[in-house]
């Protein structure tokens, strides 16, 4: 599945590259790289941390010479919960055109839970919700001799919200006497456990821009 | 300047996010239980009942046909009082507000109704205006805590946690099993005259069962009853069905026959045991009709309708079995038995040749989802997720649907 969705990403964006490289006016952006956190503390009380692949291609307009705004999409693992984050997003530049640049990011958005399944047993039904993303990030801009090209290194900080619930399927037949009480608790479910993450990661990504 | 400000603050911003954060995870429990809600008995006596406006259905129990009316249950809350000269037109006139009543029963205008550990008999020959005439106190004990007057009810709550102490699942299993059985007591008892009835009349007694014992009354005097004994039964029962002096209880493992030619003291006749499921029961002479279903917590795989002879009461024999799809209640009129088959739907059987009750199938009608009914004399009452709706069966074998109750929260069938 991740190897799937990796090689789709990764297709998409070299499609678009041959198509768009020309257009001055857009700006691309493709990167790979590390989420990397803290996790929490085992029985031990050690940190058990985690890293993980994160891609993210960023397509946007040129306002100015220096701001960029777009959008992107990617893909983040979080462990066993995999994502796509989808954002909008601001680019800065600071330097000469033509020359290393520093950049700055920030994107904000949210990340999809799309392909992680619904699994449903006799006894019970689990899922995942994606949410709130917000992304800042500082880079480099090391443009290629020849062409638009240029390598981007960026370095920056990724807070994730990913819900997952647990609900236990009402197998007592209730409800065919209690009505549902309130939106807490949804029909057919006897109990629900929500488990809410937030992830604090450090992102390191390398790729390409135009 | 500004920008490599900007840049500054971001690169500040990363960091100490970063490197202060761990991440986060909280988790927390939504769970359905039955809250513990105590009430002082003298404090439930001291309100007055009064005959308030007519109220919309909620999520209706037992329903009792009496002269031109309909008398329906709103478990733990009170009475609808509904009038149905016309079946095809029922109209709601009234409420009687009567904290904690699942179960009533009509004798010579006068109603009997439980009140938590009371039962009250209120006259009802004039409709209009209905008065409590009599309180038999503290008979239906079994809902007191320890004697101390408090009375123990429960409340069907949602609760949200954070605590993982109720993660488990046994815990939800044995919380669902009170839930059950608290629900149970409260509303499983859709009617009078239907098969699943809790209060029960005959030669002025009346028959009171809960999960484990019958209470006999001496309503000889309509408007005084008097609570003679408890007689103990077992566990699990649910339904009492009386016919020619005798008493059918249905209990989740079997049926009991009870002699009930000395009405102040029924005794046993026999108890024709069966595996664990939810049992109706209907009778007539010879015969007596069980249901048997899986589902609820009445948890075995098993679907029948039972033929039981009943010829000599003391050796109830079962004379067949015919496989169903997931029977609740049933109805007789005279050679015609009703199944209410849950989600699957209503069939109408004749029923003359016990022996070949599968070939005499009337009709399956599979839209009509229910869950009990009852055959009254004016239509055929069936319970489920439409309300309560009631069918013209003056041709047996071919229902003609007269008017339905809208409920708020009808009963939903799993």
């Amino acid at each position: 599945m991740r190897g799937k969705v990796f090689c789709l990403i990764l297709f998409i964006f070299f499609s678009y590259v041959k198509v768009l490289a020309q257009e001055s006016a857009y700006f691309h952006q493709t990167e790979v790289g590390f989420l990397w956190g803290k996790g929490q503390r085992n029985w031990e009380g050690k940190y058990q941390n985690r890293m993980d692949l994160s891609v993210s291609t960023f397509h946007g307009v040129k306002i100015t010479g220096r701001h960029v705004l777009g959008f992107s999409v990617g893909y983040d693992q979080y462990d066993q919960i995999n994502l796509i984050p989808i954002a909008l997003g601001w680019r800065g530049f600071l330097g000469k055109e033509n020359k290393p640049r520093f950049f700055g990011g920030l994107d904000f958005g949210g990340g999809s839970a799309l392909l992680e399944k619904k699994e449903t047993t006799q006894w019970s039904t689990s899922w995942y919700e994606g949410g709130m993303l917000i992304h800042p990030s500082v880079g480099f801009k090391l443009p290629a001799k020849k062409g638009n090209w240029a390598l981007s290194v960026s370095l920056g900080y990724k807070r994730q919200q990913v819900s997952y619930f647990q609900g236990f399927l009402d197998g007592s037949g209730l409800s065919s006497f209690a009505p549902t009480l309130n939106s807490r608790l949804p029909g057919g479910f006897s109990s629900l456990n929500e488990t809410n993450y937030l992830f604090h990661s450090l992102v390191f990504r390398m790729g390409v821009m135009f | 300047m500004k920008t490599s400000n900007l840049f500054t603050t971001i690169f500040l911003l990363i960091s100490g996010m970063f490197f202060s954060c761990e991440d986060q995870v909280t988790t927390t429990y939504t769970y359905r239980t039955m809250m513990p809600v105590y009430l002082e008995m003298s404090d439930v006596r001291a309100r007055l009942i009064t005959t308030e406006p007519a109220q919309p259905l909620d999520n209706p129990g037992k329903i009792y046909i009496y002269k031109n009316f309909l008398f329906i249950n709103e478990p733990t809350k009170g009475i609808h009082i509904l009038d149905n000269s016309n079946p095809a037109n029922p109209i709601n006139l009234s409420f009687i507000p009567i904290e904690g009543n699942v179960d009533l029963a009509i004798n010579s205008d006068i109603l009997y109704a439980d009140n938590y550990v009371d039962l009250l008999a209120f006259d009802i020959s004039k409709i209009s205006s209905i008065k409590l005439v009599n309180r038999v106190k503290d008979v239906f004990t079994h809902l007191y805590r320890h004697d101390t007057g408090q009375i123990i009810t429960f409340k069907d709550t949602v609760i949200t946690t954070e605590s993982p102490r109720w993660e488990t699942r046994g815990w939800l299993a044995r919380s669902d099993m009170s839930f059950t059985a608290n629900m149970a007591a409260a509303s499983q008892s859709y009617g009078t005259g239907g098969s699943m009835a809790r209060f029960t009349l005959m030669d002025g007694h009346l028959y009171a069962v809960d999960e484990s014992k019958m209470r006999v009354f001496d309503v000889q005097t309509p408007s005084e009853p008097k609570f003679i004994k408890p007689i103990d039964l077992g566990w699990g029962i649910e339904t009492i069905f009386p016919f020619q002096k005798k008493l059918f209880i249905g209990s989740n493992r079997g049926m009991h026959i009870y002699d009930a030619s000395t009405p102040h003291s029924p005794t046993r006749m026999a108890v024709y045991e069966h595996a664990i499921a939810c049992d109706p029961v209907v009778v007539n002479e010879e015969h007596a009709f069980v249901t048997l279903r899986s589902g609820n917590f009445c948890v075995n795989n098993i679907n029948e309708l039972q033929v039981i002879d009943i010829k000599n009461p003391y050796e109830p024999k079962l004379k067949k079995a015919y496989k169903m799809l997931n029977p609740h209640g049933l109805g007789l009129a005279g050679n015609y038995l009703y199944v209410a088959e849950g989600k699957h739907g209503l069939k109408s059987f004749d029923v003359k040749d016990v022996m070949s009750i599968d070939k005499n199938q009337l009709e399956f009608l599979q839209s009509m989802k229910s869950v009990d009914l009852i055959p009254g004399p004016k239509s055929l009452i069936v319970i489920g997720p439409d309300g309560i709706c009631q069918y013209d069966y003056s041709t047996p074998s071919k229902l003609r649907k007269l008017s339905c109750i809208q409920v708020t929260n009808p009963v939903i069938i799993s």
